[in-house]
């Protein structure tokens, strides 16, 4: 079925009051949108540099603890992990580095407009006060007895009218011309930032799988499952566990 | 466009339209026999009654709206033009109209969730009902042909194996649906959908299982034809000429729809969530049901490693690691560790008169491993913790409206299957078998510990009577206790520290091994999005060239549509010139013609030789776009015989009202559209309508029932000639329609689209 996204209707007659509202609740909503999705995403991605940065301090610590010297197995195998982890961490700088460019400037950009948009959007709500206003008064005089002096007051009432009107008719007709090509240009403007996403994304896990694939076959029991993990380390704990040393007394 | 005079029935609901409906809801609340005798009373009295705001706040202009709904009811004349009578706020009506206005507002808001809801319910079915379509169309038709190949292909029916038991789910999945006789636009669906699913979700999980585990079989034979070129050639032919709507060139693109179907369901179902009410009956079940999905999704993928470790562990076995490990054992400790005590006996500055190498060399070992396992600990946590802070940030609840496009939608589903099942699971792993452990081996310290420093108080102690020959009882118990101890500690340490060791490295292997799953769960996932992507094809480099060039594009496009806002906005208004000013014009014209004519926004005052003072709204001609020295900012201007500089940023082209304005660049006017007339007042003369830049198209079809509507087919172009009936009804439009058929329509099947912009359907997503 034919899936038209997000339909609006407004009426589409003289009426200018509703105008507003679609433009105020829609704009409102996509700024929503898009400020959150910029606040996540750079959360998201601290989050990540942190989390890389934690990895690399794990093996960067065991490292350098003398523990690793007592066995030279052990430190090939630290050495190997820490050599690892700090690949990884730069791979995941530059899937960063790509993020922030196509990704969270971008939104950041696009969340910059809203100030000005809202602005105009108030501002042609206000010509339109004004316009409504002029009008009346014209209207007014328009339906007193055509005496002189009320003839001049009318014309000058016009006078006053017509810039005002001119100002709002501008104000409006950019507005109902922006305002949708502005909301339909998001569609063309995040697609390249979704698929840079997904595209860095797919470079990183590539990388960490050759990565660890390959420390695993060196440093990793081969064949354990979860289970058979837990077991061990549980058989390793009973054992110091019966030591009289562990005992607290 | 001409303020109206008339109050026009306005009705602005945001609202989707409901298909199966035969005539559109009503929005407007109830009257409330008040208000109906205020309006009524303003009616009698002549007067038309315009409510509106004192100020254009958008809570205001929901009075205003409202009222005007309740006005619509009362018939008025249909005849524009008349006098337009003064705006004035029904007293009364004040505060119950804000609060009928709220729930206009939540019945609308209402509407559109279960219009939402409606749209994700259908789209969970329509994609496994192609999804199925697509799968048997490749195990029958393509299979079918492929079979026919001579010489015959090896092992493709090995690429079939499992896929039966996925459509067989799938199939029964349907079939249930089907059976039950209720469209997906009954109340009773959702209910039906979720019991479904989760009656055959054991069923579903056990296809899926083996389908997973078996995957990588199905893309080593395809690989193996890839290498032949002739073969491959052939076989991509029959696959396009087996299935020509589809734009397939491999097999895997059919085969690999289960990977993705599976981890599709938990998205289908919380999009279903997220628009359905916490208070419909089948809340907790649909809750329920996505819940399952994920679960579905975890299960199927440790059923995966599970048989990943087992065929590993049958092809190379690696035992080399294990004995390493294991010859960690005490003596290998002991002996090792008497360089380390040298170091450290400097550092503490612990020399006790009795030196015993050996004990020290434990002790040293056992200090350096506590801190090793303290400090392990300690990033181990953190680590998680950002981990966790990772998973709190997600990014896949986005809404934007774009639910049509690829892209999005494949970065939604992406992330939901990181964030809610391959990261958690990543997670627990890491809890139980490293974190766990480690705070148990923590706890282990203590007892060493403290036995060490007691050793050190007994051994003080023991020195001070070790040199005597008679021994008191007391002194005799001390020396026992000494040597208890030492003697406890030297057999038992060496063990200690040797098998923490064991488990710290033990754990750094399981470490790796979760990174590895984790990339190996992502690179599953990611294999079902390879071929949907615009621009998956592209080298790195071409890639992220594109990538940020469009982000650049973009920007420009962004700063230009703020400028273009801000000039009409900085715009002043014309004010009619005074007569000193039109003589001013008039010269400044006569001399360099009307282009050129610019306005001081504000007053100039001048800061330095040849720079010019003005007034503010002073008319001047603009001579040069900049100064002597190439300064764009500075202009040279004349005005009106005296010639000098002003800042560019001050002044603002002059329009006058008899013209038409410069084109904007930045505004497109399409075909047919008039620029703005602004126009000179003559007496009588009616502002022109400025024509429309967006069109109306129906969104849904409707059949018409009588002779007063018109049927309408959806995408179709119509005119709207009245935005509401007869009896000034919004909720009805009388349009024109395509072949010049005039007649009503309901106003909620009407959408508005910015003209000369695309209004296809969204971006073909891969359907299944």
């Amino acid at each position: 079925s034919n899936w038209l996204p997000f339909l609006v209707w407004f009426q589409f007659s003289n009426s200018h009051m509703f105008i507003n509202d679609v433009f105020t609740s829609c704009g409102q909503w996509l700024e929503d949108q898009t400020k959150k999705l910029h606040k996540d995403m750079k959360k998201s991605t601290e989050a990540d540099l942190a989390m890389s940065k934690a990895a690399v301090k794990i093996s960067a610590d065991l490292l350098s603890n003398p523990l690793c010297e007592q066995d030279q197995a052990f430190l090939d195998s630290m050495n190997a992990l820490d050599t690892a982890m700090k690949r990884m961490d730069s791979f995941n700088q530059e899937k960063v580095n790509q993020i922030q460019k196509t990704v969270i400037d971008p939104l950041k950009k696009y969340s910059g407009v809203f100030p000005s948009l809202n602005m105009a959007v108030k501002r042609r709500e206000q010509a339109l006060q004004d316009y409504k206003r002029l009008q009346s008064k014209v209207e007014k005089y328009e339906e007193k007895e055509k005496t002189g002096p009320v003839m001049v007051k009318l014309h000058q009432a016009r006078e006053e009218l017509r810039p005002v009107r001119d100002d709002f008719e501008a104000k409006n007709k950019q507005l109902l011309d922006e305002m949708p090509k502005f909301y339909h240009s998001r569609i063309d403007y995040f697609q390249p930032s979704f698929e840079a996403l997904i595209r860095a994304q797919v470079v990183y896990f590539t990388e960490m799988y050759k990565i660890f694939n390959d420390l695993t076959d060196q440093i990793d029991q081969a064949g354990l499952t979860d289970e058979q993990r837990e077991r061990e380390t549980e058989a390793k704990l009973s054992e110091l566990r019966a030591l009289s040393i562990v005992a607290d007394d | 466009m001409e303020v109206p005079r008339r109050l026009p029935p306005s009705s602005f609901t945001l609202t989707l339209p409901k298909p199966a409906a035969s005539a559109p809801a009503s929005f407007v609340p109830e009257k409330d026999p008040e208000e109906e005798e205020n309006l009524r009373e303003e009616d009698e009295a002549g007067e038309e009654t315009f409510i509106s705001t004192e100020e254009a706040e958008p809570g205001a202009s929901v009075v205003e709206r409202s009222n005007s709904n309740l006005s619509s009811r009362d018939s008025f004349s249909e005849e524009s033009g008349g006098p337009m009578s003064e705006e004035r706020l029904a007293p009364e009506a004040d505060e119950e109209t804000g609060r009928k206005c709220e729930e206009e507002e939540r019945a609308a808001a209402k509407e559109r969730a279960a219009q939402r809801q409606l749209m994700a319910i259908e789209e969970l079915v329509q994609s496994e009902r192609n999804y199925l379509r697509l799968l048997q169309l490749s195990t029958v038709t393509i299979r079918g042909n492929l079979l026919k190949l001579q010489p015959p292909l090896l092992n493709l029916n090995r690429m079939f194996l499992h896929v039966d038991e996925v459509m067989d789910a799938s199939s029964r999945l349907l079939s249930l649906l089907d059976q039950k006789r209720v469209r997906p636009g009954d109340p009773l669906f959702l209910q039906t959908l979720c019991e479904s699913f989760l009656s055959l979700s054991s069923d579903i999980e056990a296809a899926y299982k083996e389908y997973l585990a078996n995957y990588n079989h199905i893309t080593v034979v395809e690989n193996s034809y890839k290498q032949r070129e002739g073969l491959w050639n052939e076989i991509v032919r029959v696959i396009k000429a087996s299935a020509p709507e589809v734009n397939a060139t491999s097999l895997t693109f059919f085969l690999v729809m289960p990977v993705q179907r599976i981890a599709r369901y938990p998205l289908l179902l919380q999009t279903i969530q997220k628009h359905t009410d916490p208070a419909h009956p089948a809340y907790a079940l649909l809750e329920h049901t996505a819940h399952t999905s994920i679960a579905l999704n975890c299960g199927i993928n440790e059923y995966k490693r599970f048989r990943e470790v087992a065929d590993k562990y049958k092809k190379t076995e690696t035992l080399t690691i294990k004995d390493k490990i294991n010859r960690l054992n005490s003596h290998s400790i002991a002996k090792k560790t008497a360089r380390l005590s040298q170091q450290i006996k400097h550092e503490t500055g612990i020399t006790p008169k009795l030196v015993d190498e050996e004990f020290d060399a434990l002790q040293d070992f056992f200090y350096v491993l506590e801190h090793g396992i303290l400090e392990l600990l300690e990033n181990v946590e953190t680590y998680l913790h950002h981990l966790q802070g990772f998973l709190a940030c997600r990014t896949e609840e986005f809404d934007l409206d774009m639910d049509g496009e690829k892209a999005p939608i494949c970065y939604k589903e992406i992330t939901t299957a990181l964030r809610q099942w391959i990261l958690p699971t990543f997670e627990k792993r890491m809890r139980t078998l490293i974190h766990r452990p480690l705070c148990a081996l923590r706890d282990l310290l203590v007892g060493p510990r403290n036995l060490i420093r007691k050793r050190l108080d007994k051994l003080l102690d023991y020195e001070l009577i070790e040199a005597k020959s008679n021994l008191s009882y007391e002194e005799h118990a001390v020396a026992n206790t000494y040597r208890t101890i030492n003697t406890l500690l030297l057999n038992e340490l060496p063990q200690f520290n040797g098998v923490a060791l064991q488990m710290i490295w033990s754990m750094l292997g399981t470490f790796s091994c979760l990174h590895r799953d984790l990339a190996s769960d992502m690179e599953q996932l990611f294999q079902s999005f390879a071929q949907q992507l615009p621009h998956s094809s592209l080298s790195p480099g071409a890639f992220w060239e594109w990538a940020e060039s469009m982000a650049l594009e973009g920007a420009r496009r962004l700063e230009t549509l703020c400028r273009s806002v801000e000039d009409t906005l900085n715009a002043p208004v014309v004010q009619p010139l005074s007569p000193s000013s039109q003589r001013r014009l008039k010269q400044l014209m006569d001399k360099h013609g009307s282009g050129k004519i610019w306005q001081a926004a504000a007053a100039v005052v001048s800061s330095r030789d040849l720079d010019l003072n003005l007034a503010k709204g002073e008319l001047v001609a603009v001579i040069s776009e900049m100064d002597t020295r190439g300064d764009r900012r500075r202009w040279l201007v004349d005005a009106g015989g005296r010639r000098g500089y002003a800042p560019s940023s001050k002044l603002i082209r002059y329009h006058q009202p008899a013209e038409d304005p410069p084109p904007s660049p930045h505004l497109t006017l399409p075909d047919g559209v008039t620029g703005i007339r602004r126009h000179s007042y003559s007496p009588g003369s009616r502002p022109l309508t400025s024509q429309p830049c967006f069109q109306v198209m129906a969104a849904y079809d409707f059949a018409a029932r009588g002779s007063h509507e018109v049927s309408l087919r959806a995408g179709e172009r119509v005119r709207v000639l009245e935005p509401h009936d007869k009896r000034g009804n919004p909720e009805w439009s009388l349009v024109e329609a395509r072949g010049g058929q005039r007649g009503y329509v309901p106003s909620n099947y009407l959408t508005l689209m910015p003209l000369g912009v695309g209004v296809g359907p969204p971006g073909s997503y891969l359907p299944h």
